[in-house]
């Protein structure tokens, strides 16, 4: 074991993920091995259907790996059943996703506030954790209004406030400046980026080449494999063509 | 647990977000939960209120008394808080408490009035009207309550009355003269209303008229200060029933009572057959708010996702559509009560008017109206719970990229359905085994047969979607849409199935009860024949009742029937008849009847009247009266001349027997008659009665070859009860059906074809809803509007129509059970069982089964918009 990953707060090692059996199989990760430790933010770029949402939705726990092994904070998600990786996804993984997802039915703080909420905290103790990273995001503001009264900046800043909220650590991004114009999107990474350089490990799903220049390290998928990996500052625009 | 509850709150009130975000689904949710809540609900308050009991509105039996004392001759008595739960113990009779005994066993000063009630008769143009006659002095101020005057003034005298609006309407009014049967008259002085009841003709007088017979027993009006329920059993010692205005308002504990008295149990079959229906409600709202949930469940299924992604754990997913139940649910429930509550008080001056009694003080059941609400709320949370399971197992993953995440369907479901299913069957052939309670049983079975019917319905329809390759595209559309939505399509074709199911359940066990009473009809006269019996009659009755007779039908032939009479209040007297060398209780006959009054007709000739023997039989007899023998009717043929015969008569006043003829030995001729033929025991030659001391008088008056519709019926016996009061004219017109019978099975099936029709609709509307990007994308593929009103009528056609026959099928389960479990012991005669009878009726099932699905597709086919706006397809 490499110090990387003894400090590693996501730890994939061989994962692979095969949907359907016989003629209908698809194979979406095959033998995918990385870590990202705690204050680094590492992006994922490969072109469609190369399985980067699908190694998100694996490394969170929402979907299991058919082999190979997820570690997160030093623990094997396969050895959880279903309730502990949910618990782990209230206190620990954070997810930001494109079209924000934000529950329309729900405030923005009351957004914010549901993990905290669904873990059983006191609703004024998971309020006030949301307001504090509302305004760290600096969308205090904007706390008591619906979803849809806010813009698609707004929105998201308020999806990433409800994925750190609560002290959480391993923030997965899937592609979260997709829907949002250059400017916006740029504010958005400069968050994450702020986020991870407070001590939380990030994974950034993305298809541009200068969001990931927003990266620590650079891994490139391709059919379901790691093609390539390289420091973000290194790889400067090598591969990007291939990744477009 | 307080961390449980913390848990809940979030999904609540999300729940209430999406409870107003989406209208129109909560609309109907709340509407088919709270609907039945506020039916059940107005009909227990109006129940409860028209149910006058215990300390409600005691003046209205009291007057302003402190108690009410009746005593009938009895020795000992024991009653509950209220006389009329009693009854009389030990042997015996006493007449001798007076009013001042009262006072002695109180041990106090007792001022009282007495008060006596009788029926009586009184002539209204020319015709006997019955009336309640109230004899009591109602300006005495114990009787403040009883009786409201509303026109004129009290009756003060003897030979004064005062008279009910529902006498006064049909007679006469104040300052006229009332006639009674017996030709003496009473001056109308006031009209009044009796505080009870004012349908029935009442009359109230300080002193009962001479002409109207004297009532059993005597009842007094106390004014003695609180009479306490020891008071109350020390005078049921002396033989009185007391109603005590202070035990009402504080009535005695159960083990207070007499063993032999109590408050009366629940009836075990009305608890089972309250519990049956309670279920098949909740069974059918259950089913009925299903697809709405199952379209709030998928609705929420995106937010379901992104909740598993902050995670959520899928209990709390599950408890998410479960908190849409809370929400809707006790909604329902509170506004059915409230609304129920209310709609009962808005109703009740209605009801007050039509009913002809007056109700109590308005009262709500709390504990039961309570229990009802708990009900709605359950039935909520059931229809919630198949949906929530499923959101619960949802592919978290593919709801969040946008495609459907539907689990597998279960394999163990259906398995278990095919099992509840033939444990119903097993129930309902258990059923028709029982000797008691088997309709119990069968109805059980039912609800278990539906049940299994629900968790096959999945099957059912993945056995169409199979079959629907070769369907036309709107009908092959609408099959595999429906399976594909399984959770909203499953409880809407339950619903219908379940439905359909009980329609065709009870008119199999109706039909087959008709079936039964119309095979097994014994007309008691020849058809077209009429007989007026009467109790208590004197000769002279009698005579101008024949002439009576003869006037109102100028072409019958009306002949008299004599006999021993039949038995009254005042004794009676029994005669049994055995062939010599038989024991004691050999029975000849084994149905005796009493068609003309009597079991034992004094005659010379076989009465014209009596059916169930042939000629021969007619011929042998009047032979045999001609020479004075006893004609004795038996099933079987008897090889004997002569008959002994026992004759007792009992005192019903005294208790007394005496022993009228003791084994006496008579010639006689033995006359076989048909089994079913209800005809009396013997015909005796007057002189055999005489030999016997047998009581010999008029017992009816037979009328043969008059035509005798019901108007005139009614016109004859009114006209005849001016001087028999007590009479009733029979009239053979055969069998027919039951009407009230026949309006319970039109309303049943109204209801059936209503809910029915609306269970298709609702989930029809819903789907049309759901699959609105699809239908865009029809039309945007080139399908015309009709094509789109086609799919649209497929859709109720699918589930209407699986649901009906679905529903016929298992109908026939519980159907045919009850059908044999409810007419198996039918007797043609004595011996001849002819049951069980099971006729199905062929074209109410068709009318179910075809005609409402095709009827329903139609009207969805018809208010189906043709344009649809175009919906871009958004997840």
């Amino acid at each position: 074991m490499t110090a990387r990953q003894q400090h590693a707060l996501l730890a994939l090692t061989h994962v692979s993920r095969v949907h359907g059996t016989g003629a209908t199989e698809v194979r979406a990760l095959r033998d995918v091995s990385f870590e990202v430790a705690p204050g680094e933010l590492v992006a994922l770029m490969g072109p469609s259907g190369s399985g980067k949402s699908t190694l998100l939705h694996v490394a969170g726990g929402l979907d299991q790996p058919t082999g190979g092994s997820v570690a997160v904070d030093g623990t094997d998600l396969s050895s959880l059943g279903q309730a502990e990786r949910a618990r782990l996804r209230r206190t620990t993984i954070g997810y930001v996703f494109q079209d924000f997802n934000l529950i329309p039915a729900l405030t923005a703080e009351e957004n914010v506030a549901l993990p905290g909420e669904l873990h059983g905290l006191r609703s004024g103790e998971a309020r006030e954790a949301a307001r504090a990273a509302l305004a760290e995001l600096g969308v205090a503001d904007l706390a008591d209004r619906f979803p849809d009264d806010l813009s698609g900046g707004q929105q998201q800043r308020v999806a990433i406030a409800r994925a750190v909220a609560g002290e959480r650590r391993l923030i997965l991004a899937d592609e979260p400046t997709g829907a949002l114009d250059t400017s916006t999107g740029e504010q958005i990474l400069r968050l994450l980026r702020e986020r991870c350089d407070a001590g939380a490990a990030g994974v950034l799903v993305t298809h541009e080449a200068r969001h990931a220049a927003w990266a620590d390290r650079v891994v490139f998928l391709r059919d379901g494999v790691v093609v390539d990996e390289a420091d973000a500052g290194l790889t400067g625009l090598a591969g990007m063509t291939g990744a477009r | 647990m307080g961390a449980w509850l913390r848990g809940w709150r979030p999904l609540l009130r999300l729940a209430w977000r999406d409870v107003r975000r989406a209208r129109a689904r909560s609309a109907l949710v709340l509407a088919l939960v709270a609907l039945p809540v506020l039916a059940v609900t107005t009909a227990l308050v109006l129940t409860a209120t028209a149910d006058v009991t215990g300390d409600e509105a005691p003046e209205r039996r009291l007057g302003a008394a402190d108690a009410r004392i009746r005593v009938e001759g009895l020795a000992r008595v024991g009653q509950t808080a209220d006389p009329d739960r009693g009854s009389a113990f030990g042997e015996g009779l006493r007449d001798d408490l007076t009013l001042a005994g009262v006072g002695d066993v109180l041990g106090r000063e007792v001022r009282g009035i007495e008060w006596e009630s009788t029926e009586l008769s009184v002539l209204v143009d020319g015709r006997g009207v019955r009336a309640a006659g109230e004899w009591i002095d109602l300006r005495d101020p114990l009787t403040t309550g009883l009786a409201t005057l509303d026109e004129g003034r009290l009756p003060e005298a003897p030979g004064e009355v005062m008279v009910n609006r529902a006498l006064a309407d049909r007679g006469p009014g104040v300052g006229e003269t009332l006639t009674l049967v017996d030709g003496s008259t009473l001056e109308v002085v006031g009209v009044g209303e009796d505080a009870e009841s004012r349908a029935f003709p009442h009359l109230w007088s300080p002193q009962r008229p001479d002409g109207v017979p004297e009532a059993q027993g005597t009842t007094w009006l106390v004014e003695a200060g609180p009479v306490t329920w020891d008071e109350v059993r020390a005078l049921n010692d002396r033989g009185a029933f007391v109603l005590s205005r202070a035990v009402l308002a504080d009535p005695p504990s159960a083990a207070e009572l007499h063993p032999e008295v109590s408050d009366g149990e629940a009836d075990d079959a009305l608890v089972a057959a309250v519990v049956l229906i309670v279920v098949m409600v909740l069974i059918e709202v259950v089913l009925l708010a299903g697809p709405a949930f199952a379209v709030t469940a998928r609705r929420q299924a995106r937010t379901l996702a992104l909740m598993a992604a902050v995670g959520a754990t899928p209990a709390q997913a599950r408890r998410a559509v479960l908190a849409v139940a809370v929400v809707l649910g006790g909604l329902a429930a509170v506004g059915g009560v409230v609304l129920g509550i209310g709609l009962a008080a808005a109703l009740l001056p209605f009801l007050a008017r039509w009913s002809g009694s007056y109700p109590g003080p308005f009262d709500v059941p709390w504990a039961l109206v309570l229990g009802v609400a708990c009900c709605g709320l359950l039935a909520a949370l059931l229809a919630a719970a198949a949906p929530a399971w499923l959101a619960s197992r949802a592919d978290v993953v593919a709801v969040l990229a946008g495609r459907r995440g539907d689990a597998a369907p279960s394999r163990r479901s259906p398995v278990l359905g095919l099992l509840l299913f033939a444990a119903g069957v097993a129930l309902a052939v258990a059923g028709t085994r029982q000797d008691s309670y088997g309709e119990n049983w069968v109805a059980l079975a039912a609800v278990v047969c539906v049940l299994g019917m629900v968790l096959l319905v999945p099957v059912v329809l993945g056995l169409l979607a199979r079959l629907g390759a070769r369907l036309p595209l709107p009908l092959r559309y609408a099959v595999r849409d429906a399976v594909r939505h399984r959770t909203r399509t499953v409880p809407a074709v339950a619903a219908v199935a379940a439905t359909v199911c009980g329609v065709v359940a009870l008119g199999i066990s109706t039909s087959s009860d008709a079936a039964q009473s119309r095979e097994t009809y014994t007309p008691q006269l020849r058809h077209g024949e009429a007989v007026l019996v009467a109790s208590e009659a004197t000769p002279e009755q009698w005579e101008r009742a024949e002439e009576v007779l003869r006037a109102e039908l100028p072409e019958a032939d009306v002949s008299v029937v004599t006999g021993v009479p039949a038995p009254t209040g005042e004794g009676d007297v029994h005669v049994a008849y055995r062939p010599p060398a038989t024991s004691e209780d050999t029975w000849l006959l084994g149905g005796v009847g009493s068609t003309l009054g009597t079991t034992d007709v004094v005659a010379e000739r076989i009465p014209a009247a009596l059916r169930g023997l042939d000629a021969a039989g007619r011929a042998r007899g009047d032979a045999a009266l001609a020479q004075g023998r006893v004609v004795v009717f038996t099933d079987e043929p008897v090889e004997a001349d002569r008959v002994v015969v026992t004759a007792t008569s009992y005192d019903g006043r005294s208790g007394e027997e005496e022993v009228l003829a003791d084994e006496v030995t008579l010639p006689a001729a033995y006359v076989v008659v048909a089994e079913d033929g209800g005809t009396p025991f013997a015909v005796l030659p007057p002189a055999s009665a005489e030999e016997l001391g047998l009581p010999v008088a008029t017992t009816s008056l037979h009328v043969a070859g008059a035509e005798l519709d019901r108007d005139r019926e009614r016109a004859v016996s009114e006209a005849v009860a001016a001087t028999l009061p007590w009479s009733h004219l029979y009239v053979e017109r055969g069998y027919f059906a039951d009407d009230f019978d026949e309006l319970v099975a039109w309303v049943l099936g109204a209801l059936g074809a209503v809910l029915m029709v609306g269970g298709t609709l609702t989930v029809t509307l819903l789907a049309l809803s759901d699959a609105r990007p699809d239908l865009a994308t029809l039309s945007a593929v080139g399908a015309s509007p009709r094509t789109r009103r086609a799919v649209a009528a497929s859709y109720a056609l699918v589930v209407g129509g699986t649901g009906a026959v679905l529903g016929a099928l298992v109908g026939f389960v519980p159907g045919v059970a009850a059908a044999v479990t409810l007419t198996r012991d039918s007797y043609a005669g004595p011996q001849q069982v002819v049951g069980p009878f099971v006729e199905v009726p062929w074209l109410m099932i068709a009318v179910v089964v075809l005609l409402l699905p095709l009827l329903t597709a139609g009207v969805v086919a018809l208010a189906t918009r043709s344009q649809l706006p175009l919906v871009a397809r958004v997840d």
